[in-house]
C-alpha cells in the first residue's frame, strides 16, 4: 500500500518524533510513505487568521499536488488536516477562485488514527504487536482540529472518537474512559494566552488523573506540545504533580511492535516517560 | 350476533379504520363505535395502550397513568363493535374517500389469540432473555412475552427473527438455538428432550456429524463459532446417564410400518414414527443394529457403547428392531400387515478399482475393512498398507489401519490436498498420527508375491480443466510410473448400493441406487418410501437423519391419506445476524482430546465430552439469531395449546369508509446529541427511562436509583429541549411536552427521594396548558425544584463516582460546574420510524420533520380526502390534546361517513330473560385453575369440594380456563342444564372479567345481575403464592362469601333512556359554531344559542393566524355556513333562562327577542368562550400610544399603519401569570411574534422589542419564534420581580432590566403594545349555575377529567369545548369543538341509550328531606321535589352509592348492594350456623395441599 504523506512543518521540526515514529510504523505495516512532492505550508496559525483567500490558496496548491500523485494524502498534523480539510470542501464548491485546474478532490484526505484504524490496517497491527503494551494505562486524547467541527473534519463521532482508543487497545494498552477527548488543550494560544493553556491544559491533567491513567496518548503536534511542554509549570501552579507522559500514538504503537529507535524518542519528551515505561517493563 | 346489511348507503362504507392504538387511537376508535361506526384498530406493537402505558404518572394531577388508562384498555377489548389487530401493518390502501379497501399484514404471533388466557405459565419456561421495549431496555423480557401486564390483547406474543442460521443450515432442521439455550440455563432434561425429538440418536450424532450448523454460525464472524456439536454430545451423553429411561409412546395409530435397514436413516424414520404413535418395526440383516454407524465408523469416533446406549433408548420409546434378519420382500411385509416400508438399506458394498491384480488376498475395500475392524474379525496388520481414495471413508481406514500395527500407512489419492473431500480436521489428524500421503498418484495395477500383495504401481497425475463436480481432471503423466511396496490395498474410492430382496419391485437409477421423489422420497410402489444412502449415495450421518424424518412425514400422510406434498419445505426465513458489536470476544471451548501417541496406540475415544462448566460457559457465547430458540419449552407449558412456532405472516383487506392515523411519536434518539453521552455514560438517561425509573413495575420496582450503582441518587439535572428547537439536527420545532413533563418528573422524583435536589436546565419553561403554570410554580415553592436557564453544551463524567459534571453560566455571569448524580435527557418527539412507510403507502403528505401535513384551520384532515389525523402524528402533543384531537378526527370522519352510520355495526341478541322470582336460589359455582396461575397455590379441587357442601349450591365445576370460549359455551348449557338461577365464578378479577361472565348470564336466559365473583387469583393465589394452605383456606372464605351474597342477589333490569336525537350548543364564537356544524353535518338538529346579536366571539378580532392563515375569511365562511344549514337553528341575542333534564334529554329556556322559547337535546355542548383582560397596568389608557395586541392586530390592517411605526416595545404576560390569574394565557407569545413579524415585513426598518418572561411558543410555531430573531425582532427577558416600568409624562417611556445584561435598557417607542391575557367569561358563573356543571378555581369550566375526559364534563350528556374550557388557539378550539361533537355524538347517535340499572333509589316514605343526599352526590343529582322528600334522577345516578351509605334514614338504597347483600358476606365470613358447619366439615376433610 501507497500513500501520499504531508509532515507539515511540525513533523520536520519540533515534533520530529512523531515524524520518525510515523515512518517506522509504516514500515512495519507495509505502507510505503511518499512524501508530498515540493509540499509548501498548510495556511495554519499565521495565514488563516490574516487572510482567508490565501489560507485556502497555500493548502489548495498541495492539495492539487496529492490528486496529481493519485493516492490517499496521509496527514498526521491536526492542525494541518483541518486546513487541509476546509481547503477541500473550499475548492469543491469554486475551485476557479484559487486555482485554473480542474480540481476533483479525489484525493482522500486521512489523519493518523483514522488512517490506522481502517480494518485492513488495524488487523495488520494486531497482528504486529510483538510486545504488548499490557498494564500501561493511559487516556486518548485527540484535542479538536481533528474532529471538529464535523462539516469540516467529517468526523462521525466528533464528541466521542473512537479510532485512537482502538488502536491503543489493538496494541494492548489500557484505555481508560474519560470525557475529555476533544476537550481543549489551550492550542495555539501557546505563545500569547500561557495562562489560558495553564488552564485548560491543567484541567485535562486532573481528568486524566481521576480517570486513573498514567498517561496521556494524542496525535496532534500542538496537543503534545502544550500538555508535555506545559506539565512542570502547571504542575507548579497547581503544587501539584501529575507525572503524565504525553505520548505520540505512534510512538506507542513502534513500541509494542518492538521497534528499534523507540528509546531515542523518550529523551525529547519534557516529561521524561522512561520511568513509567520501566516499571511497566516496557524500557 | 347479527352482520347488519350495508346496502343502502350510497356505497359509503359505515366503518373506519384507526392506525395506532395510543390513546389517541382508541379514544378515536370509541368515539367512532359508539356513534354507530364498525372499527378497525391496527397496532404495531402486540399489545394496545402506546406510549401512555409506559408513563408512570401524568401532569398536572399526578395521577397513575396505568391506572387512568388501563379501563380504556378494557372498553376497547370488549367493544363489540371494535376489531383489534394487533402485530400488524397497512400495507395498501385502494379506492376513494367513503369505499377505501384497506390492505393489512398480520405479522405472525405465534401465538393463537383465541386460545391464548394470558395465564403466563409460558413465560417462566422460556430461555431466551431480552431488553424489555416497553420498560426501555432496562428492564429484561423473555422471547416470549406480554408488552405489560395490563396488555390488551391480554396474550403472549413470541419474538422471533426468524429460523437460526444454525438451524437452517442443519439438514435435519435440529432446534440447535434451542438447546443450547437450554443448557446455557442447566436444564439439561429439557434440552435432551428436544434433541430427541429430532435426532434419534443425540450422543452418536455429537460424535460424527460434520456439523455444517458451525459453520453458519453468526458467532464465527466474530471470534469462532459456537460450538454446537459438543454441546449436542453434551447433552446426549448427560441423558444417557441421567435420563435414559423413557415411558414408551402410546401407539395411537393401527397401521404398523416397516423400516428396512437400522442405518441412521431408518432409525430416524422410526423415532419419528413412534413419536407420533405408529406401531413401527425396523429389519435389519447385521448382527447388531446401527448399519454404517456400527460397521463403518471407527471406535476411536463412535464407541460401540454409545450407539447401544442411544439404541437402547430408542427400544425403550416402543421401536422394535429386528437384527440378523434380512426383511424378505416388499410383498412379504404387505403380506406381514405392514402398511408402508420405509428402504433404508444404504450404500454398504465398496466399489472395486477396476485394475489389474485388484481380486488377490491382500486387498481390501474400506468399507468391508471397517467392518472386519469393528466387528473384530480384523485385530492386527502386519506391514505396510495403501489407502486408495480422499474421503472420510479412506481417512477411517487408515487412521484404523494404524492403530492395528501397521508399519507405515500410506494414502493414495489421484488429485492435491485440496480437493480431498475429508474433513480437513480428519486429514490433520491422520497426520499427526502418522498417516503418510501421496498425492497426484492413481494405481494401475496391483503386484503379488506368494498369494499377497508385493508393490502397487502407481502413475503420477496432474491437474487438468475442472471436470463435471468442479474439480480439476486428474491427468495420467506419460511414464511416471512409481511402486509403492505394500502388504494391503485398500480401496476407499465409493460405495454402492444393496437392495437386497427388495430390488425386484423398486425402480433404480442406472447406477444402482433407489429413485424415489426428492421432496416425498415416494417410490414406484406406493406405500413404499425410500431415503439415505441407497438413494443418494454415500452422504452424510445428518443427511440421512433428514431423510428419515422426511420419510416418516410422508408415510404419516400417506396412512392418513393426505397429499403427500402440500405445504412442505415452507420454512420460515433466515434470521440476519444479530451484529456483536458489543459482544466481548471469548474463545470456544475445546474438549480434551488424545494427543497422538495415545491415539495411534488405541481404539479409545479421541474426543471427550466437555464438562459441565465448559458446556454452559460454552453455551453463553450464543448469539441468539433467531430472538426465540425455538426449544418449545411453551409449546410444553402450554396447556391451552395456544402456541404456534409455524405462524405464518397473514395479510387481511378491511372495507372502510375512512382511515384516521393516530400511529403516534417516538423519542429523539439521544446518540444524536454524543456532546451528553448517553450510551457512554451509565448516569444519562432520558426521560422515557427515567418514567420506567419512577414506575412501580419498572426496573427499581419504583424505587428511584441510578444505573451505575444503583444508589438513590440525591442530586438530579434534567437538561431540556434535547432534539427539540434544534435546528442544528432539522428539529426546529418545540416538542410541547417536556417543559411539564420533566416538571413532573421532578415532583415525582422528590418525592419518591425526600431530600432530593431537583435541577432543570431550560431555554423557556413552557407552562402554557390547562393548570400547567401553577403546577410549574408549585414545583419550586413545594418541592424546591430549581429552575436553571441556559443550554447545557456538555456533560462530563467523573469516572471515579461516575457523578455527572454539568457547566453552566451561573446567576454572577461565571462559568460554573456542577456535580449531580443522574442527569435526565428531556428527549423531544419525532415522528415514528414506520410512519413514513404508512404516509406513502396511504397517500398522505407530510412536513419537512416527517409530521402529517395539515390544514391550519383543518387540523385533522390531511392532504388526502378520507383520511384523518390525530395525535403525535400531526405535531407534538400531551395526552389531554390527543384526546381532544382523537375526538375530533373522529367527529369529521364521522360527518364524511353520517349516511352510513349503523351499517356495519354488530349487535349482540340474547333469549329472553327466564323469571325466577319466586325460586329457591339454585346456585352454580365455576372454579378456575387459570392454567396453573391458582391451581399451584390454592388447591382448586379441594375448593370445589368444598363449594358443593355449601347452601343453596346446585352445581360446582372446575375448569382449566373459566373464561375461554369453549367454556363460556359449556357454562351456558350448565346453566340450562341445571336449572341453576345464580352463578359464582371464583376466578380473577372482576375489573377485567366480569362484564364476559355477565353475557354468558345473559345467553343463557339469565338476568346479568344474579352473577357474583370471588377473587381467588388476584387477591390470593398471587399474594399468598408462598401460603400454599393458607391460600386454599382464603380461597374458600371467598367462595363461601360469593355464595351467601349470590343467594340474595335480586334480578332488576338495566335502564333504556330515550334520546332527544338534537343538540344544544351554548355560544357561537368558532368553537360553538363549529361544533354546532359538526353535529349537524352528521345529520343532527342543533340549537345554537348566542347571546350576542352576532356570531363569531372572539374571533372577530383577529386577521390571521401566526402561520398567516385568513381568519376573517374563515369566519365568515363558517358564520354563512351555521345561517344556511337547515339543520343548525341559531338564536342570537338570546340568554339562558332555565335548565333542566339529564343525558338524552335536555330542555333549556331561551329568552329570545324577548320572547320565551324551549330548545331541547340528548347532549348539550358548552362553548361560552373567554373574554379579553383589559389592562389596568403599564399606563394602559393614559395614552394613545399604549395598545393591546388585539389592537395592534386591528391597527395594521392598515398597511400604512406600521411604515410609521420606528420603535415598537411590547410587553408579555399582562394580566397572566399573575397572583390571582396565575395561568398562562397561551396565545400571547404566538400573537406577539405575529403582529412583530407584520411591523417588520411592512418596515423592517422599524426596531421591535418584545419584552418576554418566557417565550411559549410551543409546537411548529417555534418556528415563527425563530424566524421573528433572524427578522431582528430583538426579546429582552425581565424577572417578574422586575417588571418594565412605563411613563408617559414627557415622551412614552419604558425602562427595563435586560437578565442577561443584568442592566437597565430604556426605550423610547413610538408603540407599546401589551399582550394581554384571556379571562374567563363573564357570564360563565351563571352558566355553571344553571347546568350544573363546575368552573375551577380560576373560572374556566371544569372537564372530567383533565387527562382521559377533556372535553366531558362529569354530569353526562354535556361537553365542552374552546375558550371556556382554556385559553387557546382557534385551530386548537376548532379541533377542540369537533371532538365535542364527537363525544356528543355518542349519546345522539342511538334513538335510546342502555344504562346499567344498578343506581340509587329513594323511598320517599322514609326520606326526611335532610338534604345529605343533596350535599354529598359528586354528580349533584338528588333534589328534593315540591313534596318536599329527595329525588334521585335515574337517568342521571351513576350508582356509586355515597348517598345511600350515608343517608341517615336508610331511605335509599343502591341496587344490587343493599346491605343485606352486603351484610351476608360478612355474616358468613365471621359466622353464619350453616355455613360456619358446612365450613367446619370442609376443613376437617383436609384443606392440605
Amino acid at each position: 500500500m501507497e500513500v501520499s504523506y504531508y509532515p507539515g512543518c511540525s513533523l520536520h521540526g519540533m515534533a520530529a518524533e512523531y515524524d520518525e515514529s510515523i515512518r517506522s510504523v509504516c514500515r512495519s505495516l507495509d505502507v510505503a510513505l511518499a512524501e508530498l512532492a515540493d509540499w509548501n505550508c498548510c495556511g495554519a496559525s499565521s495565514a488563516h487568521f490574516l487572510d482567508d483567500d490565501l489560507a485556502v490558496g497555500l493548502a489548495a496548491r498541495n492539495l492539487l499536488i496529492a490528486e496529481r500523485e493519485g493516492r490517499e494524502l496521509l496527514i498526521p498534523c491536526a492542525a494541518c488536516f483541518q486546513r487541509l480539510k476546509h481547503a477541500d470542501k473550499q475548492l469543491r464548491k469554486e475551485a476557479g477562485r484559487w486555482t485554473a485546474e480542474p480540481y476533483q478532490g479525489k484525493a482522500r484526505l486521512l489523519h493518523v488514527n483514522e488512517f490506522f484504524d481502517r480494518p485492513e490496517l488495524i488487523q495488520g497491527v494486531r497482528r504486529k504487536v510483538k510486545r504488548p503494551l499490557a498494564g500501561l494505562a493511559g487516556v486518548a486524547y485527540y484535542g479538536c482540529l481533528s474532529q471538529r467541527p464535523p462539516k469540516v473534519t467529517d468526523s462521525r463521532q466528533p464528541e466521542n472518537p473512537t479510532s485512537m482508543d482502538d488502536l491503543l487497545r489493538a496494541i494492548g494498552m489500557e484505555v481508560r474512559p474519560w470525557s475529555y477527548k476533544t476537550d481543549c488543550c489551550g492550542g495555539s494560544l501557546a505563545v500569547a494566552r500561557t495562562d489560558l493553556v495553564r488552564k485548560l491544559s491543567g484541567d485535562l491533567f486532573e481528568a486524566a488523573v481521576e480517570a486513573g491513567a498514567q498517561c496521556v496518548v494524542t496525535d496532534c503536534p500542538l496537543c503534545q506540545s502544550n500538555l508535555d511542554s506545559r506539565q512542570a509549570e502547571i504542575e507548579a501552579e497547581r503544587s501539584k504533580r501529575y507525572g503524565l507522559p504525553v505520548f505520540y500514538v505512534t510512538e506507542l504503537m513502534a513500541l509494542a511492535f518492538g521497534e528499534d529507535g523507540a528509546d531515542r524518542w523518550w529523551k525529547r519528551h519534557f516529561v521524561d516517560p522512561r520511568p513509567l515505561l520501566r516499571s511497566k517493563g516496557l524500557a | 350476533m347479527v352482520e347488519a346489511n350495508a346496502q343502502n348507503s350510497r356505497d359509503k362504507v359505515g366503518a373506519v379504520m384507526v392506525v395506532g392504538a395510543g390513546i389517541g387511537g382508541m379514544q378515536a376508535a370509541l368515539d367512532l363505535a359508539n356513534a354507530g361506526f364498525h372499527v378497525t384498530l391496527v397496532e404495531e406493537t402486540t399489545a394496545i395502550g402506546g406510549r401512555m402505558a409506559q408513563l408512570d404518572k401524568t401532569f398536572p394531577t399526578n395521577d397513575c397513568s396505568m391506572c387512568t388508562i388501563s379501563p380504556k384498555l378494557i372498553e376497547v377489548d370488549k367493544h363489540l363493535n371494535i376489531d383489534v389487530v394487533t402485530n400488524a401493518d397497512v400495507i395498501g390502501l385502494e379506492g376513494e374517500a367513503g369505499n377505501f379497501r384497506v390492505k393489512v399484514r398480520k405479522r405472525p404471533r405465534f401465538v393463537n389469540l383465541e386460545k391464548c388466557n394470558a395465564c403466563g405459565d409460558c413465560l417462566e419456561k422460556c430461555p431466551v432473555a431480552l431488553p424489555s421495549e416497553f420498560d426501555q431496555g432496562m428492564m429484561a423480557r423473555k422471547a416470549i412475552f406480554k408488552r405489560y401486564p395490563q396488555a390488551i390483547p391480554a396474550a403472549v406474543a413470541i419474538s422471533k427473527a426468524g429460523r437460526a442460521p444454525c438451524r437452517a443450515a442443519c439438514p435435519a432442521a435440529v432446534h440447535s438455538q434451542g438447546y443450547v439455550a437450554l443448557i446455557r440455563q442447566r436444564r439439561y432434561k429439557e434440552a435432551a428432550a428436544l434433541v430427541r425429538r429430532d435426532l434419534p440418536l443425540p450422543s452418536v450424532c455429537g460424535r460424527v456429524c460434520y456439523h455444517p450448523c458451525e459453520d453458519q454460525c453468526e458467532r464465527g464472524k466474530l471470534d469462532q463459532p459456537v460450538a454446537i456439536c459438543a454441546l449436542k454430545r453434551f447433552v446426549g451423553d448427560w441423558a444417557l446417564q441421567h435420563d435414559s429411561q423413557p415411558e414408551p409412546f402410546p401407539l395411537t395409530h393401527q397401521e404398523k410400518v416397516a423400516v428396512v435397514g437400522s442405518g441412521p436413516a431408518g432409525l430416524a424414520c422410526a423415532n419419528e414414527l413412534i413419536r407420533r404413535g405408529y406401531p413401527v418395526t425396523v429389519f435389519e440383516a447385521a448382527q447388531k443394529a446401527g448399519g454404517m454407524l456400527r460397521y463403518g465408523i471407527p471406535a476411536y469416533r463412535l464407541p460401540d457403547r454409545v450407539l447401544d446406549q442411544d439404541l437402547d433408548y430408542l427400544r425403550k420409546l416402543g421401536i422394535r428392531i429386528q437384527t440378523g434378519k434380512p426383511a424378505a420382500s416388499i410383498a412379504d411385509l404387505k403380506s406381514q400387515g405392514f402398511q408402508a416400508v420405509f428402504v433404508s438399506t444404504g450404500a454398504p458394498r465398496g466399489a472395486p478399482l477396476g485394475i489389474p491384480g485388484e481380486e488377490s488376498e491382500g486387498v481390501l475395500d474400506a468399507i468391508r475393512f471397517l467392518r472386519g475392524v469393528n466387528s473384530g474379525a480384523m485385530a492386527r496388520i502386519e506391514g505396510s498398507v495403501a489407502v486408495i481414495g480422499g474421503g472420510n471413508s479412506a481417512i477411517d481406514a487408515a487412521r484404523a489401519a494404524v492403530r492395528l500395527g501397521a508399519s507405515q500407512v500410506k494414502v493414495v489419492y489421484r488429485r492435491s490436498r485440496a480437493e480431498m473431500p475429508a474433513h480437513d480436521w480428519e486429514i490433520e489428524e491422520a497426520e499427526a498420527e502418522g498417516v503418510g500421503f501421496e498425492f497426484l498418484a492413481a494405481p494401475i495395477r496391483i503386484e503379488r508375491q506368494n498369494g499377497g500383495v508385493k508393490r502397487l504401481v502407481c502413475l503420477r497425475m496432474t491437474l487438468g480443466e475442472p471436470d463435471q463436480s468442479g474439480r480439476p481432471k486428474p491427468v495420467p503423466v506419460e511414464g511416471s510410473d512409481f511402486d509403492i511396496l505394500v502388504n494391503l490395498v485398500i480401496p476407499a474410492i465409493g460405495q454402492s448400493a444393496d437392495l437386497g430382496g427388495l430390488g425386484e419391485v423398486v425402480q433404480t437409477t442406472p447406477r444402482g441406487w433407489i429413485s424415489s421423489d426428492a421432496i416425498t422420497l415416494a417410490t414406484n410402489v406406493p406405500g413404499v418410501f425410500a431415503g439415505g444412502d441407497v438413494v443418494t449415495g454415500p452422504a452424510s450421518v445428518v443427511d440421512a437423519f433428514a431423510a428419515g424424518k422426511r420419510a416418516a412425514e410422508s408415510i404419516d400422510r400417506y396412512l392418513r391419506g393426505v397429499d403427500l406434498r402440500e405445504g412442505r419445505d415452507l420454512a420460515s426465513p433466515t434470521a440476519p445476524g444479530p451484529g456483536a458489536e458489543d459482544v466481548k470476544p471469548q474463545p470456544r471451548a475445546t474438549p480434551k482430546t488424545l494427543g497422538p501417541a495415545r491415539r495411534r496406540a488405541s481404539f479409545d475415544e479421541i474426543v471427550s465430552s466437555l464438562t459441565e462448566e465448559q458446556a454452559v460457559a460454552e453455551a453463553q457465547r450464543c448469539l441468539n439469531c433467531g430472538i426465540c430458540s425455538e426449544c418449545l419449552q411453551c409449546v410444553i407449558a402450554c396447556t391451552a395449546g395456544a402456541i404456534l412456532h409455524d405462524m405464518l405472516p397473514e395479510e387481511i383487506t378491511v372495507e372502510v369508509g375512512a382511515v384516521l392515523l393516530a400511529p403516534g411519536y417516538e423519542p429523539f434518539d439521544p446518540l444524536l446529541r454524543g456532546e451528553y453521552g448517553y450510551g457512554r455514560y451509565k448516569n444519562v438517561v432520558t426521560s422515557l427511562e427515567f418514567e420506567r425509573i419512577l414506575s412501580a413495575s419498572g426496573p427499581y420496582q419504583g424505587h428511584v436509583r441510578r444505573p451505575s450503582d444503583l444508589a438513590e441518587p440525591k442530586r438530579v439535572a434534567w437538561i431540556q429541549c434535547v432534539g427539540s428547537r434544534d435546528p442544528q439536527l432539522g428539529n426546529d420545532y418545540c416538542s410541547s411536552v417536556c417543559c411539564m413533563y420533566a416538571v413532573k418528573e421532578a415532583i415525582m422524583a422528590v418525592d419518591h427521594v425526600p431530600g432530593l435536589e431537583a435541577t432543570i436546565f431550560y431555554n423557556d419553561i413552557r407552562a402554557y396548558g390547562k393548570g400547567f403554570e401553577a403546577y410549574y410554580e408549585g414545583a419550586k415553592k413545594n418541592y424546591g425544584v430549581r429552575f436553571k436557564r441556559g443550554i447545557i453544551s456538555s456533560v462530563k463524567e467523573r469516572q471515579q463516582t461516575r457523578n455527572l459534571a454539568l457547566a453552566y453560566v451561573s446567576e454572577s455571569g461565571q462559568v460554573a460546574e456542577e456535580e449531580f448524580d443522574l442527569v435526565v435527557l428531556s428527549v423531544g418527539l419525532r415522528p415514528s420510524a414506520s410512519t413514513a412507510q404508512l404516509a406513502k403507502t396511504v397517500g398522505v403528505e407530510l412536513d419537512r420533520f416527517g409530521f402529517c401535513r395539515t390544514d391550519a384551520l383543518a387540523p385533522s384532515r390531511t392532504s388526502k380526502e378520507g383520511i384523518y389525523v390525530a395525535g403525535t402524528f400531526a405535531a407534538p402533543m400531551d395526552i389531554p390534546e390527543t384526546v381532544m384531537a382523537a375526538s375530533g378526527a373522529a367527529a369529521t370522519a364521522a360527518e364524511a361517513l353520517h349516511e352510513a352510520r349503523g351499517t356495519r355495526v354488530r349487535e349482540k341478541t340474547f333469549p329472553p330473560e327466564r323469571d325466577v322470582a319466586g325460586e329457591e336460589p339454585r346456585v352454580g359455582v365455576f372454579v378456575c385453575r387459570c392454567g396453573t396461575n391458582i391451581a399451584r397455590v390454592v388447591g382448586v379441587s379441594d375448593v370445589v369440594d368444598y363449594a358443593r357442601s355449601l347452601p343453596y349450591v346446585a352445581h360446582v365445576e372446575e375448569n382449566l380456563y373459566t373464561c375461554s370460549t369453549d367454556t363460556q359455551r359449556k357454562i351456558v348449557e350448565t346453566i340450562q342444564q341445571y336449572n341453576l338461577n345464580r352463578v359464582v365464578v371464583a376466578s380473577c378479577t372482576p375489573r377485567t372479567h366480569e362484564p364476559l361472565f355477565q353475557e354468558t348470564l345473559r345467553e343463557a336466559g339469565l338476568n346479568r345481575h344474579l352473577f357474583e365473583m370471588a377473587n381467588i387469583r388476584d387477591q390470593c393465589s398471587w399474594v399468598h403464592f408462598s401460603h400454599p394452605r393458607e391460600a386454599t383456606f382464603k380461597a374458600k372464605d371467598l367462595v363461601r362469601m360469593a355464595v351467601a351474597r349470590a343467594a340474595t342477589l335480586r334480578p332488576f333490569p338495566d335502564i333504556r333512556l330515550e334520546v332527544d336525537q338534537r343538540a344544544i350548543v351554548l355560544g357561537a364564537g368558532v368553537a360553538g359554531m363549529t361544533a354546532a356544524l359538526g353535529l349537524a353535518d352528521q345529520g343532527f338538529e342543533v340549537a345554537l344559542v348566542e347571546r350576542e346579536p352576532e356570531p363569531g366571539g372572539i374571533a372577530r378580532q383577529i386577521r390571521h393566524t401566526l402561520q398567516g392563515a385568513d381568519v376573517q375569511a374563515f369566519l365568515a365562511d363558517l358564520v354563512a355556513r351555521v345561517k344556511e344549514h337547515p339543520q343548525v337553528r341559531l338564536y342570537t341575542g338570546a340568554t339562558l333562562e332555565d335548565f333542566s333534564g339529564h343525558v338524552g334529554k335536555f330542555k333549556a329556556k331561551l329568552r329570545h327577542n324577548s320572547r320565551l322559547l324551549e330548545v331541547g337535546g340528548g347532549a348539550v355542548i358548552v362553548a361560552t368562550g373567554g373574554a379579553a383582560y383589559n389592562p389596568t397596568e403599564y399606563a394602559y389608557g393614559q395614552s394613545a400610544a399604549i395598545l393591546t395586541q388585539l389592537e395592534l392586530e386591528q391597527k395594521l390592517a392598515d398597511p400604512h399603519f406600521a411604515r410609521g411605526l420606528k420603535q415598537v416595545a411590547m410587553i408579555q404576560c399582562v394580566g397572566s401569570r399573575e397572583e390571582g390569574h396565575p395561568w398562562c394565557s397561551r396565545v400571547c407569545c404566538q400573537e406577539a411574534i405575529k403582529n412583530a413579524l407584520a411591523i417588520k415585513r411592512a418596515n423592517p426598518a422599524a426596531g421591535v422589542f418584545v419584552l418576554f418572561r418566557d417565550i411559549r411558543t410551543y409546537g411548529f410555531d417555534e418556528i415563527e419564534y425563530e424566524r421573528a430573531r433572524e427578522a431582528g425582532v430583538v426579546f429582552i427577558r425581565f424577572e417578574p420581580e422586575k417588571k418594565p416600568e412605563v411613563t408617559v409624562d414627557g415622551g412614552l417611556r419604558v425602562r427595563v432590566i435586560d437578565d442577561v445584561l443584568d442592566r437597565p435598557v430604556e426605550l423610547r417607542p413610538d408603540l407599546l403594545v401589551l399582550s394581554a391575557g384571556i379571562r374567563p367569561h363573564p357570564e360563565a358563573e351563571a352558566v355553571s349555575q344553571a347546568l350544573k356543571v363546575p368552573l375551577n378555581a380560576d373560572g374556566f369550566f371544569l372537564e372530567a377529567h383533565m387527562k382521559l375526559r377533556p372535553l366531558d364534563f362529569g354530569s353526562e350528556g354535556i361537553f365542552l369545548a374552546g375558550l371556556a374550557h382554556a385559553p387557546k388557539t382557534i385551530a386548537e378550539s376548532i379541533s377542540q369543538a369537533k371532538g365535542a361533537a364527537a363525544r356528543a355524538a355518542t349519546v345522539l347517535s342511538k334513538p335510546f341509550l342502555d344504562r346499567s340499572g344498578v343506581i340509587s333509589e329513594v323511598d320517599s316514605t322514609k326520606c326526611a328531606a335532610c338534604l345529605t343526599c343533596v350535599r354529598l352526590c359528586p354528580y349533584d343529582v338528588p333534589v328534593i321535589t315540591e313534596e318536599g322528600v329527595a329525588f334521585i334522577e335515574p337517568a342521571s345516578c351513576q350508582g356509586c352509592g355515597v348517598c345511600a351509605a350515608a343517608c341517615p334514614r336508610k331511605a335509599i338504597v343502591t341496587r344490587h348492594y343493599r346491605d343485606e347483600q352486603i351484610a351476608a358476606k360478612v355474616d358468613v365470613l365471621f359466622g353464619d350456623a350453616a355455613f360456619e358447619a358446612a365450613g367446619a366439615a370442609a376443613l376437617q376433610s383436609g384443606g392440605e395441599t
